[in-house]
């Protein structure tokens, strides 16, 4: 009975609500079809495929493709460069994103803020092949703008793009330098939300603008931080694939070779796609385990989880 | 309500049209049964940077008249990686085209999925085209475990680059043409050093390259083959029958390797050679940057990919040289194969029954009709005939429609399935002309005849040698790079160490398995 009584609540809440659940049809489509539906062909990461007789006639290879990633030359490397990246993306972009949307926020001045945001988002929509040419007239060590500034000044030029050790950070302050600006927007929201009234008292107390950001403002926007960061743990083996495709050479495979790249490569390029899935869900593994055990430390220290 | 009954009637309209794919695969196999049939071709773009032919391009109602094939046609990428990609995805899903361009290392793989039909028997249906482009070399090019798997059609033409040197440089320095390795050196240090465009600034190079690439021109790749040819270590392999196998374990390809580093360090090198994409280090010899490079024939000399050079410099001039004679007399430009561009027919179009109609495809492109309407376009309209037959684009009233000209491009996207490197094909391709800036006569043909006639090294069938896995390919190349940039130091002891890691790491298997392909191929010589 109360059971029956709590589905016509159900139904009469959504029939009032119908054109917000129609508009959910379209993302859900979305997931089921590319998101749940590929789930099914995971288990191609336990078996040799073969394209003819399908992912269900394929025969069984139990963890042959995680031993053979596993036992690669490379793997230590491989896995090193991409916590490298990631770890130095979120070291590197996140705060920056913090401090631009911080100082958007506090600006006195509109139209110069805006401005700053038009140019820090733009970034964001260039492909990373033109980002490469522009890194190439900035960076070649022949003719690029910086080396031509530091040879200016007496100096040797610089190697940035194929040396091991300018590499790491050319891909980290690059990314910053791209994708900064359309980070800083899920903070530029959050500090919208703060309780203008807060800044007011705090004014009235003679606090100056350092004290307003250290008091109001960032733990404020603590949550929102915590959340971010907890979903880009859910992607610490995604290193950008695309953005270090387009920047690594021969010379820095080294310290530019990643889980992605490598994978490119062994799997797509040599048709293993068994062993592309493995890989795909050994990091899926490692991602999900990461943001449950972090969720968990948050909740336990008093932070605002995910879930 | 009315607005309600407007958004649900759109998102059942976007849901329809992610559904649409699904339910039009199964349409078309039923419209084949009646109507034409349709062949679905995949094809290498003639001129990447033009599109597709258009969809009332006369050469769809000629082929479903005279043949009863309805044609579709997808463009391959450019990039041979991403056509690699693009076909394997495909075969992935057991989902590839009719017909399609695919290299020989990929077919191999379809061949082990059992995903691409043999053409042993298609020869004998298409004596024309079989006549004019598959020879013995070409009918093996393409075989796997005794059966050919791909219809190899020839590719570029054989030797079509040089050595180039910047011959108003030589005479701004007084100096000539060098004909050894120790006067090569010699020259790109005065380019290098010796302001040879006499500027003032210092902002030229010796030499410059980048990295260039592929299974018979291993790291660091072609652009710097007259360099390790003249230690007789050019190409991945060496075919000699009494020295066979990967050049690199050779002990002359550690000297070549001294002298690159020599280059570098000295920086008589284009500092920027490791960054360099090829459209950089094109647009790089146009801006003057340095003074020997190698280059490809239509690359440097036909009329629009020369014209930016004549602009910048009118009084600039490069000339093809002799490859340099190294310390033991060894001299090469590089190893030269014979180059093909595979067709392959998926198992899928021949349990459909499609194979004899590619078959009649294939040979009608080779008859007249098809070889001028595919290569050229319609006379009159992309080309007219000179007196001696030959398609120009003189004469024709719309110089866009012309077949070099934007839109006339267009239609002759598929001339590679139909050339073969036959003198007509090579006088219209490269025609000569006269320079805007400096009125030179040039001619990339004539240059192409001129690269024809330095030293070469045969290494026909190298490219269809095994090939290493991804981890020993980047050991190979990553270690190599290293010595050159100096994250490792090159003398003999760290090189004797690398090349006994790299043969543990497969790199003794990879040759051996090289050699005995070689030898049961009988492709030494």
């Amino acid at each position: 009975m109360e059971q029956s009584a709590k589905s016509t609540v159900l139904l009469r809440e959504i029939k009032r609500h119908r054109s917000v659940y129609l508009l959910l049809i379209i993302p859900l489509t979305y997931y089921i079809i590319f998101k749940y539906v590929p789930i099914f062909n995971g288990q191609i990461a336990f078996k040799d495929y073969m394209a003819l007789d399908g992912v269900l006639g394929s025969k069984w290879v139990g963890l042959e493709h995680f031993r053979t990633f596993m036992h690669s030359y490379y793997f230590i490397e491989l896995l090193r460069n991409t916590l490298m990246y990631s770890f130095g993306k979120l070291v590197f972009s996140l705060p920056l994103a913090i401090l631009l949307s911080i100082a958007i926020y506090e600006s006195t001045h509109p139209r110069l803020s805006k401005i700053v945001q038009t140019l820090a988002y733009l970034p964001h929509f260039l492909s990373w092949v033109i980002m490469y040419g522009i890194l190439l007239a900035l960076l070649a060590p022949g003719d690029g703008i910086v080396n031509d500034v530091i040879k200016a000044f007496g100096g040797k030029s610089v190697d940035f793009l194929t040396s091991t050790k300018a590499f790491p950070w050319i891909v980290i302050l690059s990314d910053a330098w791209k994708e900064m600006g359309w980070s800083a927007i899920i903070f530029i929201a959050a500090l919208m939300g703060i309780d203008p009234s807060l800044f007011e008292a705090a004014l009235v107390e003679g606090a100056n603008s350092w004290q307003r950001v250290r008091y109001i403002t960032l733990p404020s926007i603590k949550p929102v931080i915590v959340i971010v960061v907890l979903l880009r743990l859910g992607t610490i083996l995604d290193a950008g694939f695309n953005q270090i495709f387009m920047l690594y050479s021969t010379p820095v495979l080294s310290v530019g070779d990643i889980i992605d790249t490598w994978v490119y490569r062994q799997g797509l390029l040599e048709f293993q796609f068994g062993l592309a899935t493995a890989v795909g869900l050994f990091k899926g593994a490692i991602g999900m385990a990461l943001i449950l055990t972090s969720n968990r430390l948050v909740k336990r220290f008093g932070g605002s989880a995910l879930f | 309500m009315k607005k309600q009954r407007v958004l649900l009637i759109a998102l059942v309209a976007m849901l329809s049209l992610v559904a649409l794919p699904v339910f039009s695969q199964g349409s078309k196999d039923t419209a084949a049964a009646t109507g034409p049939v349709t062949i679905e071709l995949w094809y290498g773009a003639a001129v990447t940077e033009a599109g597709p032919p258009p969809a009332d391009w006369v050469g769809f109602d000629i082929i479903k008249e005279k043949l009863n094939i309805d044609l579709k046609l997808t463009a391959l990428p450019s990039n041979e990686s991403d056509q690699d990609v693009k076909i394997q995805a495909a075969a992935a899903a057991n989902n590839l085209p009719d017909l399609f361009m695919v290299r020989r290392d990929v077919l191999g793989r379809l061949v082990g999925q059992g995903l691409v039909a043999s053409v042993d028997d298609l020869y004998a249906k298409m004596p024309v085209r079989t006549a004019t482009h598959y020879d013995s070399v070409s009918q093996s090019h393409a075989r796997f475990n005794g059966k050919s798997y791909g219809l190899a059609d020839p590719g570029s033409i054989n030797k079509n680059e040089g050595l180039l040197i910047r011959k108003d440089w030589l005479d701004n320095l007084g100096l000539s043409v060098p004909t050894t390795l120790d006067e090569l050196m010699t020259v790109m240090h005065a380019f290098t050093y010796n302001d040879p465009d006499g500027n003032g600034k210092n902002d030229t190079y010796g030499y410059g390259a980048f990295q260039e690439v592929n299974n018979y021109e291993a790291w660091p790749g072609r652009r710097l083959e007259p360099l390790f040819g003249a230690f007789g270590v050019d190409g991945t392999w060496s075919m000699r029958a009494e020295d066979p196998g990967l050049m690199v374990l050779k002990s002359e390809f550690y000297d070549a390797m001294t002298f690159l580093k020599k280059m570098v360090d000295d920086g008589v090198m284009d500092p920027n050679w490791l960054a360099y994409k090829k459209d950089d280090f094109r647009a790089a010899w146009k801006q003057g940057r340095f003074g020997v490079m190698r280059e490809q024939n239509a690359a440097f000399a036909a009329e629009s990919n020369y014209a930016p050079f004549d602009k910048n410099f009118p009084n600039g001039e490069w000339i093809i040289v002799d490859a340099p004679v190294g310390p033991n007399g060894h001299a090469s430009i590089g190893p030269y194969t014979a180059s093909f561009r595979i067709y392959a027919i998926s198992a899928k179009a021949e349990k459909a029954g499609k194979k004899d109609k590619i078959a009649e495809l294939l040979e009608w492109m080779a008859s007249d009709e098809g070889y001028y309407l595919l290569g050229w376009g319609v006379e009159g309209v992309n080309y007219t005939l000179d007196k001696n037959g030959v398609p120009v684009a003189d004469g024709v009233a719309n110089r866009d429609l012309a077949f070099s000209g934007p839109v006339g491009q267009t239609v002759t996207q598929l001339r590679n399935m139909v050339f073969y490197n036959g003198d007509i094909e090579l006088l219209a391709r490269y025609p000569k002309y006269t320079t805007a800036t400096s009125k030179k006569e040039m001619s990339a043909l004539d240059v192409l005849r001129v690269m024809q006639t330095k030293d070469w090294t045969a290494a026909v069938g190298s490219d269809t040698l095994p090939i290493a896995n991804a981890d020993l390919k980047r050991f190979y190349e990553q270690g190599l790079s290293e010595f050159i940039t100096g994250k490792r130091v090159l003398n003999k002891a760290n090189w004797d160490k690398w090349i006994e890691e790299f043969k543990k790491l497969g790199g003794q298997s990879w040759n051996d398995a090289g050699v005995a392909f070689a030898k049961e191929n009988s492709l030494l010589i």
